[in-house]
């Protein structure tokens, strides 16, 4: 009992003084996931990789625009989403204060980014920043002149009607030549 | 090979149909039904096993049956002195008995192999399986009010977002304790919800006076279905931050535990850098868990400041999970083929100089808290785990090796990169809840060493391998690992498209619960809180009692305060409109 004591007084206080003092987080800490608008390019390669379904990109109702949506009440703080993004527009952060006053709704985090139509069908497939982001990444990768030209028109078109276009060269025999 | 000698003497005594292996230490011996509960019983009390889990399995879309997989750890008895099977031919057995879902029922193991019996009650549970002759058909894991002929687990049965509806709660069927015969026996409930409590249990004791003569319990308010969501909608990726949920304290152990299974099924072998920082991982979780248990066995028995003085240690250990996986408690580094973060040379650094600390700071306490005659006095003798019951029911982890019994996974059968580590198992005789408690001290200082150890010896390799596996449907393995609690033992049987067919998850606390009856018995009531904290699922409760009077079959709720205004008045005796 006396040893116990003895021992209370050689360590003195270790108590923190957090939340009067701010807590100092380990280095590489896994906390909330940091957003970045300017830099998401709509991708959805971080909702494809969470495992906990809480980011979710898809078109709103009226397809006006493509919705990058984070559910921080269902994040696991994996960092998966940080892992796979292309542009690191989310990160993880060393933010760990995530408490929400009755609003749930406070947790959830969106941003809106436009979308791209198709060139053919006119419907909405994608963002307009990833189909920037897929051309510039194609002009960097020495590509001829010819065939970035070629890129730059298919890109803009839809998954669905590439499809149907290559069908349609290929039963009319026409084949299509990569250089 | 490993395991053949098993099976050949199995051979001679029953007729074994097929017989399958799934990994150099593992294989599968299908039995006749009739020879179900022959087979288990050679094998654990003849051919030295323990019975590590039991796996009740829906195969009607395989083989048109259901099967039961029995999976027994062949490590030898190890009552005595040399009692025990050479290190190279611990193995794995288990046996397989197909069901016809047509009749459901299989001959119960239970009453030759005491052990059994919780896996069994388990079976009807999420099976509608029948198991003949088993003394103790109650309901286990899901709740009173539970429909009949629903079993979850079915591949046809429910859908996994599916709640039946509840019965009103006076509607709700009484769960039937097992009451011991006698007069004057009063019962004592404790739980199921208890605000210190971290989990909500029901524990029924029956008391003569102070004394537990018998106790009886129902647990599983917190079954999630964990299995049943991961079998529907989950892929590898996402099972292994599922399983890390399982546990709140150890979950890490489960994680790896899923994935290894996984890894096993298909053969595959990860590197030996991800093998170190796995068991760095998960020796630091047992650091952070067993400091916690310690120190709550101090609490529980009024002794504040040790508890502190635990917990203070304890906050290094935090920080050292923290440093080394960005994360205190959840460390969700490990994927198939290996891990997602590796560790540099600084952080290293940095965690040798906290083990350090941990490491003589946790001598210092111990040493004072030795020195307590009062805590000594709380903690022999009380909640004694008999040598006999602990062969008889398989518990695991350091409530076994309290009673002088050596069963430690990473002992008996090494993974990672426990082949090349070298550690002392540490074994304690009596018992008792000092018992317990100094194994966990014990290896407090043992995981710091094999913490030191692996950094000294993991060699510069890649952390993970290129998983592009190819999963072959109806592979099962088992996979284990020593949590802090004792082994986790995790199963699966993988499905086509990258999900699992069956994921059977078994936690340590699992095989301790059936014998925790045998040790309330003969102690005071004020103890039966120490005794379950001694587990390691901490409990205790004595905010809410309920009275009985067996006589006039009148009972009533005292609430805290109407205890606290007695104790402290005398007057206005509750017990007296009983009477
Ligand atoms: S940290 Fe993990 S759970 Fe959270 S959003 Fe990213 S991927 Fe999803
Ligand atoms: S750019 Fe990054 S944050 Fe945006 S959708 Fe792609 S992966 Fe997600």
């Amino acid at each position: 009992m006396m040893k116990l004591l003895d021992i209370s007084k050689k360590y003195g206080e270790i108590t923190h003084k957090y939340p009067f003092e701010p807590y100092k987080v380990a280095e590489n800490f896994r906390g909330k996931p940091a957003y970045v608008y300017d830099l998401c390019i709509g991708c959805a390669a971080c909702g494809v990789a969470c495992p906990s379904n809480a980011i979710t990109v898809q078109f709103n109702e009226n397809k006006s625009k493509l919705v990058w949506e984070f559910d921080c009440g269902r994040c696991i703080f994996c960092g998966r989403c940080d892992e796979v993004c292309p542009t690191g527009a989310i990160k993880l952060s060393e933010e760990f204060e995530l408490a929400v006053k009755f609003d749930k709704s406070a947790m959830i985090q969106r941003g809106e980014l436009e979308v791209q139509c198709c060139s053919e069908c006119g419907k909405p497939f994608s963002a307009k920043r990833l189909v920037k982001y897929s051309l510039e990444c194609l002009s960097k990768a020495n590509l001829g002149e010819k065939r970035l030209e070629e890129a730059k028109s298919y890109v803009s078109v839809c998954p669905t009607c590439k499809k149907t276009a290559t069908v349609a060269n290929f039963t009319a025999g026409k084949e299509m030549v990569i250089e | 090979m490993k395991c053949d000698k098993f099976i050949e003497a199995l051979g001679q005594r029953v007729k074994i149909l097929e017989v399958t292996r799934q990994y150099e230490d593992q294989v599968t011996a299908l039995v006749e039904l009739n020879d179900l509960p022959e087979a288990v019983r050679f094998l654990y009390y003849d051919m030295g096993g323990y019975l590590s889990t039991m796996i009740p399995n829906d195969e009607r879309s395989i083989n048109k049956h259901y099967a039961l997989y029995y999976a027994l750890s062949m490590e030898g008895g190890k009552m005595f002195e040399g009692d025990e099977i050479a290190q190279d031919e611990k193995c794995f057995v288990t046996v397989k008995v197909l069901i016809s879902p047509e009749s459901l029922v299989f001959p119960s193991v239970t009453p030759l192999v005491p052990a059994c019996v919780w896996y069994e009650r388990e079976a009807y549970d999420m099976f509608g399986l029948i198991a003949e002759g088993l003394p103790d058909k109650r309901r286990l894991v899901l709740s009173d009010d539970w429909p009949d002929n629903l079993f979850p687990l079915r591949k046809d049965a429910m859908d996994y977002r599916y709640r039946p509806d509840m019965k009103e709660h006076y509607m709700e069927p009484e769960y039937d304790f097992l009451r011991p015969e006698g007069s004057g026996i009063i019962d004592v409930p404790l739980g199921p919800l208890h605000i210190t409590a971290d989990e909500p249990g029901h524990f029924r004791l029956y008391c003569d006076g102070d004394t537990i003569i018998d106790a009886d319990y129902r647990l599983f308010y917190q079954h999630r279905g964990m299995e049943k969501l991961a079998e529907n909608r989950m892929n590898y990726d996402q099972m292994g931050y599922l399983a890390e949920r399982v546990c709140g304290i150890c979950g890490y152990a489960h994680a790896i535990a899923c994935i290894e299974a996984a890894e096993k099924a298909i053969n595959l072998e990860i590197p030996a850098r991800a093998q170190a920082i796995r068991i760095v991982c998960s020796e630091i979780e047992r650091l952070h868990s067993h400091l916690l248990n310690i120190g709550l066995a101090c609490e529980v028995t009024g002794n504040y400041n040790a508890f502190m003085h635990i917990f203070r240690i304890r906050e290094y250990s935090m920080k050292l999970a923290e440093l080394v996986t960005g994360g205190r408690k959840t460390y969700g580094n490990v994927v198939m083929g290996g891990l997602r973060r590796d560790m540099t040379g600084q952080e290293i650094k940095e965690s040798l100089r906290i083990l350090h600390i941990i490491e003589t700071q946790v001598e210092e306490v111990w040493d004072a808290v030795m020195d307590d005659q009062r805590q000594m006095k709380r903690w022999k003798g009380v909640g004694i785990l008999d040598k006999q019951v602990a062969r008889d029911f398989s518990p695991v982890g350091p409530n076994i090796r309290g009673s002088g019994i050596k069963r430690d996974t990473r002992y008996d059968h090494p993974y990672d990169f426990f082949k090349q580590v070298k550690f002392d198992v540490a074994v304690v005789e009596g018992g008792d809840v000092f018992a317990r408690e100094m194994v966990r001290y014990m290896e407090l200082k043992s995981s710091v060493s094999i913490i030191r150890q692996c950094f000294e010896l993991m060699p510069q390799t890649a952390i993970i391998v290129d998983p592009k596996f190819h999963v072959k449907p109806e592979n099962y393995s088992l996979a284990y690992v020593e949590a802090p609690r004792g082994e986790n033992v995790h199963w699966i049987m993988q499905g086509s498209a990258q999900k699992v067919y069956r994921w059977r998850c078994r936690a340590a606390t699992y095989n301790n619960w059936p014998s925790l009856r045998f040790q309330f018995r003969g102690n005071t009531i004020a103890d039966a809180a120490l005794i379950v904290c001694s587990l390691d699922p901490c409990y205790s409760c004595t905010e809410r009692v309920t009275v009985v009077d067996v006589r006039s079959k009148k009972s009533k709720i005292l609430t805290h305060n109407d205890l606290k205004a007695f104790s402290q008045t005398l007057k206005n005796s509750p017990m007296k409109d009983l009477k």
